[in-house]
């Protein structure tokens, strides 16, 4: 057994899912099954390991923190299903009349405005391809450059917190942290969901800055997207939505409420508002459980195969096989970094952003961070990559929802050209964050008392990067406050 | 014309199907419940009213069991991720003959497994009714019980889907 098993299996599940084009769970189910096997036969794995894939299913049975994701799948469901959406558009696009542009940032504003209450990429396509996109048309944009605009807005919420992607990634980053820990054996604390939060605010603040910037600039001739009347009650709902919003990203991001909470708060929220509007009707409910079930159960099945692919991957040592190269790449950590992030884009080409949380996140991160000790600078990076992934044509999920979608066929080369200039922002930003770690806000220091053990083990990185204080346990890092419970 | 072999069959392969959908539509209601336990855990820890540990449990029962049914659910409406723009241009047949392929070759021992070796771990913990370690509070053997339902789902979904289809292609 030399390690690179693991290597193997993870390049056949992307070559198994495009040739097949089966869903990527049972791809990732019989690619563990038939390396466990060829594992089993040749002695290099025991039998009794497989045993233990029914804990590792358990075990995401029992986590606080996936509670989120139906939860976050319901926000989605009853933002695509009710009205509330509309209102804030109309409002949106009547506030921003003056400066004109009106539809574009309007389009925009509220693929920011929900997107921390908003379950997936998906769901916000869905929900902006039926509510702005008409309207981007009606003002004279192209169908390529509206749908642009669309895909672009609908992948706000991977990196403004405290949204599902960013959730599942705070996560996955925290337990790749605590396995690189158990094998340094480095004394800091390790990072937890509202770390990733908090460090994404800054990248998150300056992607959107250059996102507005080019929306305005590409729509500032276009014709004034004509604005329906908005009454005192829709001006009323849409203050409130963004106080309610604002105050819940506000307080997960400040930890005082738990992750899981503020989604619940939001289903609530949406719920109630369903309920005095009636629109929420037995019809409109029934399809809010409905999207919600299959959303769902599309999620978690991804994940519990993920378990088990990981299970086996580790099994071949093939995390370990993989920190040994990192570890002996010139260059150190910044070397190791400009290894992982390729082979992350790479794999986002044909992987959307779940598949690479759940698939190669757990593979790639934990012989990562034993090399670099950054761990919330790594998360972001990673952050950024994913919310890249999502937007590159010709495989990008927001890209081929959005198609999917759009009321006009949109050619895929003017897609490509439209969506240019915001992929060159990312890219900005992407290099930006790289070149200075210390934009990435740390809430909590990370390093211990002791100086040695907070030493980065090799590069520069964790001298610049701002790094963590020993003041919380790891079980109680999955986006809960400190001192809560 | 059929004969009241393939008849009798196919009515009870109609019903088998009929409850894996009330069983799927009936537990899609759960996220509700969970919704709101879970946002009321806030107000009763921080108003100091208690009782937010015994949410939280009550809320992990009910989420165990949602999405051990969802898994079954996203694949009874397809919705599973998947990389398929290259295999949209396969011809619709052979998409269907891998995806038989799979269920049975992939599927369907896995579910199996699951279901083999979990067993023990589930009778054990309903026998006991197994409390939650860290509060005592009384279902976790629920938990466990979900994950047996889910890999039974599965593998009822695999075996129903396997059945129709041989059914299909006799015609």
């Amino acid at each position: 057994m030399s390690g690179s098993e693991g290597l193997w299996m993870l390049g056949t599940v992307p070559a198994a899912l495009v040739a097949t084009g089966l869903p990527a769970w049972i791809v990732l189910i019989g690619v563990t099954l038939g390396f466990a096997a060829g594992g089993v036969v040749t002695d290099a794995l025991q039998m009794s390991l497989l045993t233990a894939m029914p804990a590792r299913i358990l075990g995401l049975l029992e986590h606080d923190l996936l509670q989120a994701l139906p939860l976050y799948v319901l926000m989605g469901a009853l933002l695509n299903h009710l009205p509330l959406a509309q209102t804030l558009f109309r409002a949106g696009s009547r506030a921003l009349a003056p400066i004109g542009a009106n539809a574009s940032l309007a389009g925009l504003r509220l693929g920011v405005l929900l997107a921390p209450m908003n379950g997936s990429v998906g769901a916000s396509a869905a929900m902006l391809s039926r509510t702005v996109q008409p309207r981007l048309d009606q003002s004279g944009m192209t169908p390529a450059k509206s749908a642009a605009l669309v895909c672009v807005a609908s992948t706000m919420g991977v990196v403004i917190p405290p949204s599902l992607v960013l959730i599942l990634l705070g996560d996955a980053m925290m337990r790749a942290h605590t396995e690189a820990v158990n094998i340094t054996g480095a004394a800091i604390r390790i990072i937890n969901t509202q770390d990733v939060f908090a460090g994404a605010l800054v990248p998150a603040g300056i992607l959107l800055a250059f996102c507005i910037a080019i929306t305005w600039w590409d729509a500032r001739n276009a014709t004034p997207a004509p604005t329906s009347a908005v009454t005192a009650r829709d001006w009323l709902v849409a203050a409130i939505t963004a106080a309610f919003i604002a105050s819940l990203l506000a307080g997960v991001t400040l930890g005082y409420l738990y992750a899981v909470e503020a989604a619940a708060a939001g289903g609530v929220a949406l719920f109630f508002y369903g309920v005095v509007t009636r629109s929420l009707t037995f019809d409109v409910l029934r399809a809010v459980l409905r999207d919600t079930m299959a959303v769902t159960g599309a999620l978690f099945a991804l994940l519990v195969a993920a378990t088990m692919f990981t299970l086996i991957v580790r099994a071949f040592g093939t995390d370990r096989w993989v920190a040994a190269m990192l570890q002996q790449l010139p260059g150190g950590g910044i070397a190791a970094v400009f290894v992982v992030l390729p082979i992350l884009a790479l794999c986002a080409l044909v992987l959307d952003a779940f598949e690479l949380i759940f698939v190669v996140v757990p593979v790639v991160m934990p012989p990562l961070l034993t090399v670099v000790p950054a761990a919330t600078w790594v998360a972001v990076l990673t952050l950024l990559i994913l919310q890249a992934s999502f937007l590159l044509p010709p495989f990008g999920y927001a890209v081929l929802m959005v198609r999917s979608r759009s009321p006009r066929p949109v050619p895929m080369r003017a897609l490509t050209r439209a969506l240019s200039p915001y992929l060159v922002a990312q890219f900005a930003v992407l290099t930006l964050i790289l070149a200075a770690p210390g934009l990435v806000w740390q809430r909590n220091p990370t390093t211990l008392s002791s100086p040695a053990a907070s030493e980065p083990a090799s590069g520069d990185i964790g001298d610049s990067a701002p790094d963590p204080q020993f003041d919380l346990p790891p079980d109680d890092a999955a986006g809960k406050p400190a001192g809560k419970e | 014309m059929p004969t009241d072999d393939t008849g009798s069959s196919r009515s009870a392969l109609r019903s088998f199907d009929r409850l894996l959908q009330q069983t799927t539509t009936s537990a899609s209601i759960l996220v509700l419940p969970v919704s709101l336990l879970l946002f009321l855990q806030w107000p009763l820890r921080d108003l100091g009213i208690g009782y937010s540990r015994e949410a939280n449990d009550l809320a992990q029962t009910l989420f165990a069991l949602y999405v051990a049914v969802a898994i079954t659910d996203a694949t009874r409406r397809n919705s599973h991720l998947a990389a398929d723009a290259f295999a949209l241009r396969y011809p619709p047949r052979l998409r269907r003959l891998l995806m038989r392929i799979a269920s049975v070759v992939v599927l369907a021992p896995w579910a199996l497994f699951i279901v083999y070796a979990s067993w023990p771990m589930v009778v054990q913990s309903v026998r006991q009714l197994e409390s939650f370690p860290e509060t005592y509070d009384p279902g976790y053997f629920i938990v466990k019980i979900a994950l047996l339902l889910l890999a039974l789902l599965i593998l009822l979904q695999v075996i129903l889907d396997a059945i129709r289809d041989g059914q299909a292609t006799t015609q």
